[in-house]
């Protein structure tokens, strides 16, 4: 540590004044500090039009402890109503399907994609977490997470340990996480790849396809390493990569894959419905891979920041997801971002938009358009400023559209007239106030 | 501690007297009550941080590390983080910025005389001085035997952070906090006007600084009134603790501007050190500032 052995010119063109000013923020003398105790607040709404309908309230908070522990919450309730698409197939006649409940059934005319009208549901999430500083370059969190839907719980717990290394210009990350997910089908949880029941004036009750029990369960486990490098003192670079493995019952409870004639195309008979309509089956084990690149540069005013996101897994899902948005800082309190991202996925190897009349059936099958190859962008703008309070507003408007092949090259008879894959519009609006904030 | 609230123009005004300086925050708050409560958090803070860090007493960290007779003391978190930062400085300056140098004062006493000691007794000193000489491994540090560190040089500036930071996690009103001309500003007023600031000059004949600061931190280093004067030679206080002597052609005061006090301290203390080059040492950091030869 002698005082000569030091290089030279650390003095030079204001570097010592930024390495003084790095050891201030140490010291935690630079900048005004957090406030004790900052809460947000948001709304958001997202609406397919014609489909979903969401409708989201957000809580979440920290808390800064005397002692240096960080202790945090989030609270959120979401309400769900409209249409979703339930995997049949169009057709040149009106099909009838079961709804989930089993007690009633819905029609869908000629030509239409087959929408299941009656998805509706709640959601209440809450989760809370707490960070502790472990030494004086190492923090380690610990949390937890539940979520309840009429037909679905959601139980789970995470950690992770971070720690700083070179005059924390570099910050490391380990993280884990495991949920229990149980669900709990309104009509029971149907045998897969077996006819879809007919509706019963007083729910499925004893049907033979609900035999296998009214509840089925998963479990998630993630884990991930992140790095965050801060490259020059206007450029900061995150890199993130997890893996997931998902075991337990993954299928869709609600979704149907149509039957269709060789030739014609057209949905075949069922024997307790009109339609033959199967309940789709998909793996019970799933691992995933997520590797994220994150690019901060700050241009003075301005910030731009660049993200790439690479997702690959075992169903044979490949997807590539490119962000870039920009902060217009155009007044020291008030900012527009607009932002602009592109996504592609390639198909999960068991997705069938329908299943043939005299074919094998496959071992795993499902028509839900999540799972075929799609291309989707979105654009939004973000709108930020601080209040005479001194709280923050956000507002933000957000377009997304995603596509598909609507017309397969091997489709059948009548389905090559048909849309195979609508187009999905969503709108996305928020409204977002933090408290408590410098 | 007596806290003295007044009405001012520009917001309420709580004034103090800790580490041997006025001490004043200007708070922009309509409240009376408010501006006490808060004055009060500043004076306590001030207090606190001159307790832990004043080597004039014996019942604080300091002294414990300084009489630990070459044992291993174990310090507390906010102690370590000076010491973390001390030795960021000290490796920063190339060893001008030493905690180890007050030793150096046993011989020199910057009373206006002209007792400069003998070039003899400040050499048989040397070998006390050097952070270099410290083992520093937090949460652990061992003097050699004799060898003293006083954080003293960091207090002031280092209160009036911690005091404005403390203030304005209790408000969102815009703070001024100046602990003896060391200030710095936090928040936005509510007019959007900035503070007024004046920074009176160490040397009579010179001009105060006046100017408006509506957020960041403004320090002094240079005290007119501490030297010594030999044979028409001016010994200012400034010691170098490479050689032991005073740095002859440093500036009388050198005043910084920067976003934390703290670092605006350094800056000027570094400035000072570096004698006649203060200014171009100043110009390369990239900050505004003000020398007075």
């Amino acid at each position: 540590m002698g005082a000569t052995d030091r290089k030279p010119g650390a003095n030079k063109a204001g570097g010592l004044r930024l390495a003084l000013a790095a050891a201030c923020s140490v010291l935690g003398v630079a900048g005004a500090p957090a406030h004790a105790t900052e809460v947000s607040t948001g709304a958001l709404a997202y609406v397919e039009p014609g489909r979903v309908k969401v409708f989201e309230l957000l809580a979440d908070g920290t808390h800064e402890f005397t002692n240096g522990n960080l202790g945090n919450f989030r609270f959120v309730f979401d309400a769900l109503t409209g249409a979703s698409a339930n995997g049949a197939v169009p057709s040149k006649k009106a099909q009838t399907f079961t709804s989930p409940s089993g007690g009633s059934g819905y029609v869908i005319l000629p030509g239409e994609t087959p929408l299941d009208m009656s998805f509706k549901d709640t959601r209440i999430a809450g989760s809370g977490g707490l960070t502790l500083p472990w030494g004086r370059l190492t923090k380690a969190t610990f949390g937890a997470y539940t979520s309840f839907e009429r037909d679905y719980t959601s139980l789970g717990v995470n950690g992770a340990l971070s720690h700083d290394l070179f005059q924390r210009n570099t910050t490391i990350t380990l993280r884990g996480s495991h949920f229990a997910d149980s669900v709990r089908p309104m009509n029971g949880v149907p045998d897969p790849l077996t006819p879809m029941v007919a509706a019963t004036p007083h729910g499925g009750g004893d049907d033979k396809s609900f035999a296998s029990g009214g509840s089925a369960s998963k479990g998630v486990t993630d884990l991930g390493v992140g790095l965050t490098q801060v490259v020059t003192r206007r450029t900061l670079l995150a890199l993130n990569y997890t893996g997931t493995n998902v075991s337990g019952y993954q299928t869709d409870p609600y979704k149907i894959l149509s039957v269709v004639d060789a030739t014609t195309g057209a949905p075949m008979p069922g024997t307790a419905t009109p339609e033959l309509d199967l309940y789709e089956k998909r793996p019970e084990h799933r691992s995933k891979h997520v590797a994220a690149a994150e690019l901060i540069q700050n241009l003075g005013r301005d910030i731009l920041m660049l993200s790439y996101r690479w997702y690959d897994d075992d169903w044979g899902i490949t997807s590539k997801t490119t962000e870039v948005s920009y902060r217009l800082n155009f007044q020291p309190d008030r900012y527009l971002q607009p932002n602009l991202r592109w996504y592609h996925q390639s198909a999960a190897d068991f997705y069938r938009r329908y299943l043939v009349d005299g074919q094998a059936l496959p071992d795993f099958a499902s028509a839900d358009y999540r799972l075929g190859e799609m291309d989707a962008v979105s654009l939004g703008l973000k709108y930020g400023t601080k209040l005479e309070s001194g709280n923050d507003l956000t507002l933000r408007l957000e377009y997304y559209k995603q596509s598909g092949d609507h017309a397969p090259a091997d489709a059948i008879g009548d389905l090559r007239t048909m849309d195979l894959f609508p187009t999905v519009d969503a709108w996305i609006a928020n409204v977002g106030l933090t408290f408590g904030k410098q | 501690m007596t806290v003295d609230v007044q009405r001012r123009p520009d917001g309420w005004l709580a004034a103090f007297t800790a580490m041997a300086s006025p001490c004043e925050v200007l708070l922009d708050v309509d409240d009376r009550d408010e501006a006490a409560s808060l004055g009060e958090l500043a004076a306590a803070e001030a207090g606190r941080i001159e307790q832990r860090l004043s080597r004039y007493r014996d019942d604080n960290i300091i002294h414990t590390i300084n009489h630990a007779a070459g044992r291993p003391v174990l310090v507390d978190d906010e102690t370590a983080g000076l010491l973390d930062f001390a030795d960021q400085c000290f490796r920063l300056s190339e060893g001008r910025f030493d905690v180890t140098s007050g030793v150096l004062r046993r011989v020199w006493r910057f009373d206006g005389s002209a007792n400069v000691p003998s070039r003899a007794a400040v050499k048989e000193l040397l070998p006390l001085v050097g952070w270099d000489k410290v083992t520093w491994a937090r949460p652990s540090i061992t003097l050699p035997v004799g060898m003293e560190i006083d954080l003293g040089g960091l207090g002031k500036e280092y209160a009036v952070d911690r005091a404005a930071q403390l203030v304005s996690m209790r408000t969102r009103a815009a703070v001024l906090v100046n602990f003896g001309g060391d200030l710095r500003a936090l928040g936005s007023r509510r007019d959007g006007r900035p503070w007024r600031v004046g920074v009176e000059s160490p040397v009579a004949a010179a001009a105060a600084l006046d100017l408006e600061l509506a957020q960041g931190a403004l320090a002094t280093s240079g005290d007119a009134r501490r030297f010594l004067l030999k044979d028409g030679v001016r010994y200012p206080h400034i010691l170098n603790p490479r050689t032991g002597w005073p740095v002859l052609d440093a500036p009388r005061s050198v005043t910084v501007l920067a976003d934390a006090c703290t670092e605006a301290g350094l800056l000027a203390t570094l400035a000072m050190l570096h004698g006649r080059g203060a200014r171009g040492f100043l110009a390369d950091q990239g900050v505004k500032y003000w020398v007075l030869d």
